[in-house]
């Protein structure tokens, strides 16, 4: 199979975007199969289907969110787009969530312990990232 | 024995020369002349290497086959075709320390920092690994074998050693000149150099033709010989460490030793890359180009291959004779090496244009996609005056989903919005919207949109597609900056939008499911499923024409463009595309932010005071409307008409010969059958006849099409 049929691809995610107080956020118990992103302190991205709990904030904004596309990350791969990609230092924390330009998109890049990531992009720049970074994907194949 | 091919001649060369000993093998100068250091350190040897000009062919190992050609005489080399400038990759590395050179004092530092448990990487141009700039961060930028790295390092120790100094003298640019230690390597090589001559301060002239024949000394006495041997002592290998005076860098070893200046040089070639002569800086010295800095840029001493390397030391010198004060050494630009395009270009982007929901759809279409406002968007789809026809007289669609798009909500949001908007944002009803500019503090004019209200404490804003981004962080900062409750979502990507505009929208919208009593009237909207679709309905008008903007979630968008265009078939629907919008528009006299307005332009200045509530407590650039409020002020966006073909945007406005202003929106309208256009006049008085490309045109009332606006609101 040539190298780039199975290259990672960025696909549109469905899920849940939640804007609230952080301490409302803070309190909320999120089902353990929810794969919950804390984008800032009072935003939360949701991925998945199921509708999310209300936080206690009446002012909340909880909307569904297809805004993102997404693809997952090997370590080996992770390492690849960070050594051609990325000009800014990865945190060295793990899990962590990164954001900042990837191969000039701005993007986001969720660090899981093992060493894998979720890589995030707005799906309408999603084209453009995944044509600049094919190259590097083919190459951990 | 192998072969390189030089000057289009075969020549053999013994494994490990370098190019350019590989020439002198064959009794050739690599270049045309001069002397040669053979370290790297000036420009007397660079050739064009299979393609690529200004290799230093004393840093290049030959290779069978390669192919060496030479400067053309006495001008540069081409800079290549896009062959020689491939795509270069980039890599990103790190390290706690990074030390540039590695020789004693180099290795010295290394083991050092090592010991006190750094993470260290040692760059030699000799490992090929070939240092090309120190920039801000600190960031190192090399040049290896499997393309450009960039090396971002916490500490940089520069032990790059020192250059040995080349003569001034006339005849200095003749084959057959060698530093010290280039002449050891090329005997170690195995060259011989035939009657050599030592030479030191005491070299008056070289004498020759083409090659060295015989030099002068101080004492009189001539030499005959073919080979010189320069011993005129050394100055620092500086380049990379006047590179980034903000950097903080460590120079270490002879780099960082003190070394005297040469004598002033009296005659002959002082930089060699430039071929510029000492006689040339007199003639700007004379003309009053005094210091280090002014005599550089005044001749161009110092700015070619070698970035000062070789004449920095004979040009303080010279400076410091004629002034009496040694100067500093001048600042090194990047690259201190040569780079092909690729290289220079290696991990940099252009911007990112993103792509609507709607992307294939419009190619699908047959669109022409421009790049506009950030976007990929619809310029036409074949013909932008059908296009404007089906808007003016029938039904169209436009995507619009490229509009900025922001959820507000909080306890605070009316209050959010009262000092961000020059408008009234209170009485705002719930389904209810209203236009509004955005300015900044200097009351100029940022952005434009709607406010729409969605509950007591919750808004709907749009912004221009362009714009959108700047808005956004313009909502966030000022929020914050007050330490307002409001919550901010942007929905720009994640939501679509499309304009169904046209005498028939409403008949196509009841097409759609939407009922009369769900269809909002306008300045209205409201939340209803088309054609399937949950949208949420604004009724609002940019062509002039009656227009409902469907802003759904973008997993919708194919299906309710489909189906929209699908309905509309027997209505005579067509899409249109911004050739066509802009043209509706600069019909209705709707401004574009930022291609009607300047940096500075206030609402006064586009005929726009209707916008702005200044009996409002406060809001961001009030102080500064009321301020200039009683300024005199020649600037006036106008409308124009004229007969014959629109000018281009951007072209000239004249009152009897005198520049007044440009042209900033421009549109041969199908329906008058004449140009309308909009632009700057910025001189009073203002003047009712102007002349725009040769021709006459004449101011006229704004909105050009339907001023009372009954077709929008219909």
């Amino acid at each position: 199979m040539p190298a780039t049929e199975i290259v990672p691809t960025l696909e549109i995610l469905r899920g849940w975007r939640i804007i609230a107080d952080p301490t409302a956020l803070d309190s909320v118990t999120w089902p353990v199969t929810a794969h919950v992103v804390r984008i800032s302190p009072d935003d939360v991205y949701v991925i998945g289907s199921v509708e999310p709990a209300v936080p206690a904030d009446p002012y909340a904004i909880i909307t569904p969110e297809l805004g993102f596309a997404g693809v997952g990350l090997s370590p080996a791969e992770v390492a690849a787009v960070a050594q051609e990609h990325i000009e800014w230092p990865l945190p060295f924390m793990r899990p962590a969530l990164a954001q900042g330009q990837i191969a000039g998109v701005p993007a986001k890049l969720e660090l899981h312990v093992d060493g894998s990531a979720l890589l995030l992009v707005a799906c309408a720049a999603r084209h453009e990232l995944q044509a600049r970074i094919a190259r590097t994907l083919a190459g951990c194949a | 024995m192998s072969r390189v091919v030089y000057d289009g001649a075969p020549i053999e060369y013994a494994q490990g020369d370098s190019l350019a000993v590989a020439a002198l093998r064959s009794g050739q100068h690599p270049a045309r002349g001069g002397t040669l250091c053979l370290a790297g350190d000036c420009g007397n040897c660079v050739a064009i290497v299979d393609g690529t000009p200004w290799v230093r062919t004393c840093q290049t190992t030959a290779r069978a086959g390669t192919v060496v050609k030479r400067h053309p005489n006495g001008s540069h080399p081409s800079p290549g075709g896009p062959e020689q400038h491939a795509r270069v990759a980039v890599r990103h590395r790190s390290a706690d320390h990074v030390v540039i050179g590695s020789g004693d004092s180099g290795m010295a530092a290394a083991t050092a920092a090592r010991a006190a448990g750094d993470d260290v990487l040692v760059l030699d141009a000799g490992d090929g690994n070939e240092v090309i700039g120190v920039f801000d961060g600190p960031t190192i930028v090399v040049r290896t074998a499997d393309g450009v790295h960039q090396i971002h390092a916490h500490h940089i120790t520069l032990a790059t050693g020192a250059a040995e100094l080349h003569p001034v003298v006339p005849g200095n640019t003749l084959a057959g000149l060698y530093t010290a230690k280039a002449a050891a390597a090329v005997r170690v090589a195995g060259i011989d150099l035939g009657r050599t001559v030592t030479v030191g301060a005491e070299l008056v002239a070289i004498r020759g033709e083409g090659t060295v024949s015989s030099v002068e000394l101080a004492d009189g006495t001539t030499h005959e010989c073919d080979s010189v041997i320069i011993e005129l002592g050394s100055a620092p290998r500086d380049v990379l460490a006047r590179m980034a005076p903000m950097v903080p860098v460590t120079v270490v070893g002879p780099a960082a030793a003190a070394h005297a200046l040469p004598p002033c040089p009296k005659e002959g070639v002082l930089c060699p890359c430039g071929k510029i002569t000492v006689e040339d800086l007199d003639g700007v010295w004379a003309k009053g180009f005094q210091e280090l800095e002014l005599v550089k840029r005044s001749s161009l001493v110092g700015v070619g291959t070698c970035q000062g390397g070789m004449c920095m030391p004979h040009l303080r010198a010279f400076v410091a004779d004629r002034s009496g004060t040694i100067p500093e050494p001048f600042t090194a630009r990047p690259a201190a090496r040569q780079l092909t395009l690729g290289e220079a270009a290696a991990g940099y982007h252009i911007d990112t244009f993103r792509r609507s929901p709607l992307h294939q759809e419009h190619l699908a279409l047959g669109a022409t996609l421009d790049k506009f406002g950030g976007w990929f968007r619809p310029w036409n789809y074949g013909d932008a005056v059908a296009e404007y026809w089906a808007v003016r007289e029938a039904v169209s669609l436009g995507d619009v989903s490229t509009l900025g798009k922001m959820i507000v909500s909080g306890p605070d949001v009316v209050e959010a919005l009262e000092r961000l908007y020059p408008n009234h944002v209170h009485d705002i009803k719930v389904g209810r919207s209203r236009y509004v500019l955005i300015l900044n503090e200097r009351g100029h004019i940022l952005d434009d949109g709607m406010i729409l209200r969605d509950a007591e404490d919750r808004f709907t804003l749009t912004f221009t597609s362009g714009g959108a981004s700047t808005a956004e962080m313009w909502v966030r900062d000022w929020i914050e900056t007050w330490g307002l409750r409001v919550h901010v979502l942007d929905r720009t990507v994640s939501h679509g939008a499309i304009n169904v505009t046209g005498p028939l929208a409403a008949e196509l919208m009841r097409r759609a499911g939407v009922s009369d009593d769900d269809r909002p009237k306008f300045l209205q909207h409201r939340r209803a499923e088309v054609a399937g679709i949950p949208c949420h309905i604004m009724r609002l008008s940019f062509t002039g024409e009656t227009s409902f903007e469907l802003h759904h979630q973008i997993d919708g968008s194919v299906a309710l463009w489909s189906e929209l265009m699908e309905l509309g078939r027997p209505l005579g629907i067509k899409p249109h595309g911004l050739q066509a919008l802009f043209g509706l528009r600069t019909e209705k006299g709707h401004i574009i932010v930022g291609q009607d307005t300047e940096l500075d332009s206030s609402p006064r200045r586009v005929n726009m005071d209707w916008a702005v509530k200044l009996d409002k407590p406060w809001f961001v650039g009030r102080e500064a409307l009321l301020r200039t409020a009683t300024l005199p002020d020649e600037r006036r966006l106008f409308g124009f008409t004229m007969d014959g073909p629109a000018p281009y945007e951007g072209s000239v406005i004249r009152v009897r010969g005198e520049v007044v202003g440009h042209v900033t929106s421009s549109w041969d309208s199908p329906l008058f059958g004449k140009a309308v256009l909009m632009g700057w006049q910025k001189r009073l008085p203002h003047a009712d006849v102007v002349e725009i490309d040769g021709r006459e045109a004449h101011v006229s009332t704004v909105p050009f099409y339907d001023p009372e606006g009954a077709r929008a609101r219909n």
